[in-house]
């Protein structure tokens, strides 16, 4: 009977409070770090946008100025344009090099084993720093790089040609380069949860190989390829390291500017203006493509 | 429309050299047109694998598959006139049941042999079939089980193909939905008229369909015969066990004539058994019988042995009473009385009779 003698002690366990101290406990760090890495940095950034710059001093205010600067001044509209082409060009040819890689791993791959050396070859050029990557194609495009070099070698020019580097041949490719094994693992992920006996059941129903593409795997693999174009697009859109190491004079991109007016230009709420501007052009991407991979994903 | 399929010599090797898996030896198969076959065994006896190398998913190591009489073994899944029921129904996610069903018409091989009206028509035709015509625009994960079940059936069999294939795709269903599905079937082959080929691991459902039944172990054929000739008259001991005989009763072979056998059990009494096989006198053998073939009225048959031994206890079932009775040599044999008739007690001796067909001999 010394169960029901401890319900009558003040100390007695109860679900309730235990419940609450559990839901708390695993709650509070996620809640920590949007608070801080999150909705104060946002907080910031929205504040400075609102103010103005008075010589080098920042004032507060509640001004849209700023936003109709973005709009309507020169460069800065245009680049978010051009900065939002550079990205789907990178999202684009990401995602056609990934789809393929993925379809191997998934299907052609059958040994577990060359799966898993696949996978780690996809993810490897991240053990190596972004930097060093960005460099390694400018040794390659350069004047006198492997690319020129080994033309000459073959015959095909006389002279090294300049048409490689800096531009945005240069940037997209490096980019494209650089941010495919984002793509790869995004639709791999998708491919995955289809069943083998999918394909399967498509041949026996006498479908050809294409068909069985177009048919079964293509439309299946949609919301891995919207996964993977939205991150590859993200990344290529607010790059700033290829356009300054591999860009040429004509190719700077948004996030240049920022760092500029941060830096440089000392014009901090026409810069937090621009980040506004992006993260509601983001928040825009986010809900469409989301609502899109909702649209095509299948329920298994 | 239906077809013939022939097997010969087939063996599947996975993997390679020592290493190497057989899961398909030697087997040799003929199904006539039309027929209801099932492939009965347990998992990993080769019965899935058969299945896939005469869908042409699989290719054979060595042997041949044959469609009345044309080798298929090497021609594409695609171009095989079969269609095939997936064990886990494989339906297409992102289509409604009217497009998993008109998947196979809507292809290259079938553009300009039907109009957009006939395919439609052909849709309905086969929903109807399966009693399915209310979900035609829901989506598969729409569907219960049964449902699900129902559209791969019907997709499998829109595009009219002469042999359809069946991976045992009931598994998943539970035993009521399992037994009306299974009449459906049955149902269904006999107004279609096509082959079928079924695998399944439960023998119930093999004989209960099938017009015939081919139990496999290991990857070799043990036994092609029909339901009744399975049930009746197991060649092996494999396939008397795996059919659910419990009754066996070690014995030597005594006399032989024809196919008439005496056999002589532990206690010295004579048996009287049918042999399919030529055996010597000498030979152990095993003997097996149905429970339900034990007379328990002894006295009135000329052909009949007896057979004695201690009665160990009784259950009532209902429309039977089921006695198990332990004979000399200390093996158990139960024994079904239809008449249900309560005996006067546990231990005391105990006989019954049984006629020599009804006697099958075991020698593996």
């Amino acid at each position: 009977m010394t169960v029901q003698a401890d319900i009558l002690t003040e100390n007695a366990p109860d679900m309730r409070r235990i419940e609450r101290r559990r839901a708390l406990f695993w709650l509070l760090p996620p809640i920590l770090w949007f608070v801080g890495f999150m909705l104060v940095p946002y907080a910031i950034t929205l504040f400075y946008s609102f103010g103005r710059m008075d010589y080098v001093q920042f004032v507060a205010g509640f001004s849209l100025d700023n936003y109709v600067k973005v709009l309507t001044v020169q460069p800065y509209a245009g680049l978010i344009l051009r900065s939002a082409k550079i990205g789907l060009l990178t999202a684009f040819w990401s995602t056609l090099l990934a789809y393929p890689v993925a379809i191997a791993m998934a299907f052609y791959l059958s040994s577990e084993c060359a799966k898993h050396i696949l996978y780690i070859l996809v993810i490897l050029p991240w053990w190596a720093s972004y930097l060093v990557k960005a460099y390694a194609w400018k040794t390659i495009l350069g004047t006198h790089g492997l690319l020129n070099e080994g033309l000459i070698w073959l015959g095909v020019i006389d002279e090294p040609l300049t048409v490689f580097l800096y531009n945005d041949f240069s940037i997209i490719l490096t980019l494209t380069y650089i941010f495919t094994p984002f793509a790869v693992l995004s639709i791999y992920a998708q491919l995955e949860r289809l069943p083998l006996s999918l394909i399967e059941a498509a041949r026996d129903l006498g479908a050809t190989g294409w068909e069985t593409f177009i048919k079964v795997i293509w439309p299946i693999s949609i919301p891995g390829v919207l996964a993977g174009g939205v991150i590859t697009f993200s990344l290529g859109f607010g790059d700033f390291i290829a356009p300054a190491l591999l860009g040429g004079a004509d190719s700077i991109m948004i996030s240049s500017v920022v760092i500029s007016l941060l830096g440089v230009a000392n014009d901090r709420p026409l810069a937090a203006a621009i980040g506004v501007a992006i993260i509601l052009m983001a928040m825009a991407l986010l809900t469409v493509s989301q609502y899109l991979e909702k649209r095509t994903q299948v329920r298994l | 429309m239906s077809a013939t399929i022939s097997l010969q010599n087939l063996r599947k090797t996975f993997g390679d050299g020592q290493s190497g898996h057989l899961a398909v030896d030697d087997v040799s198969l003929e199904i006539a047109a039309g027929q209801f076959v099932s492939l009965l065994g347990s998992s990993g006896c080769g019965k899935t694998t058969t299945l896939r190398i005469v869908a042409g998913l699989e290719s054979p190591t060595s042997g041949r598959v044959l469609f009345d009489g044309a080798d298929i073994t090497h021609l594409p899944a695609s171009h095989r006139d079969m269609r095939m029921m997936f064990q886990d129904l494989a339906l297409f996610p992102h289509m409604s049941v009217e497009e998993n069903v008109a998947f196979g018409l809507r292809l290259k091989r079938m553009r300009g042999k039907l109009s957009a009206d006939e395919i439609r028509r052909r849709v309905a035709t086969y929903l109807d079939i399966v009693r399915l015509g209310e979900m035609r625009k829901r989506m598969p994960h729409q569907l219960s089980g049964g449902q699900r079940q129902r559209v791969a059936l019907a997709r499998a069999l829109a595009t009219e193909p002469p042999v359809v294939l069946f991976d045992e795709p009931l598994g998943a269903l539970d035993a009521s939905l399992r037994r009306s599905t299974q009449a459906e079937l049955k149902r269904i082959h006999r107004e279609l008229g096509k082959t079928f080929i079924y695998v399944t691991h439960d023998q119930d459902e093999a004989l209960s369909m099938s017009d015939m039944v081919a139990v496999m172990s290991g990857g070799r054929l043990i036994q092609y015969d029909t339901p009744e000739g399975i049930y009746e008259r197991p060649r092996t001991r494999f396939v008397a066990q795996f059919i659910g005989a419990k009754n066996l009763i070690s014995a030597r072979v005594e006399k032989v004539t024809g196919s008439e056998v005496l056999l002589r059990l532990a206690d010295g009494t004579h048996l009287g058994a049918h042999a399919e096989e030529s055996l010597v006198p000498g030979q152990e053998v095993t003997a097996v019988f149905r429970a339900d073939r034990a007379l328990m009225q002894v006295n009135g048959y000329t052909d009949a042995s007896l057979v004695s031994g201690i009665h160990v206890q009784s259950m009532f079932l209902g429309n039977r009473m089921e006695h198990i009775v332990r004979l000399v040599d200390g093996s158990e044999v139960t024994i079904h009385d239809a008449q249900a008739r309560p005996l006067p007690g546990d231990g005391g001796p105990l006989q019954f009779a049984l006629r020599p067909q009804h006697v099958q001999i075991l020698t593996k």
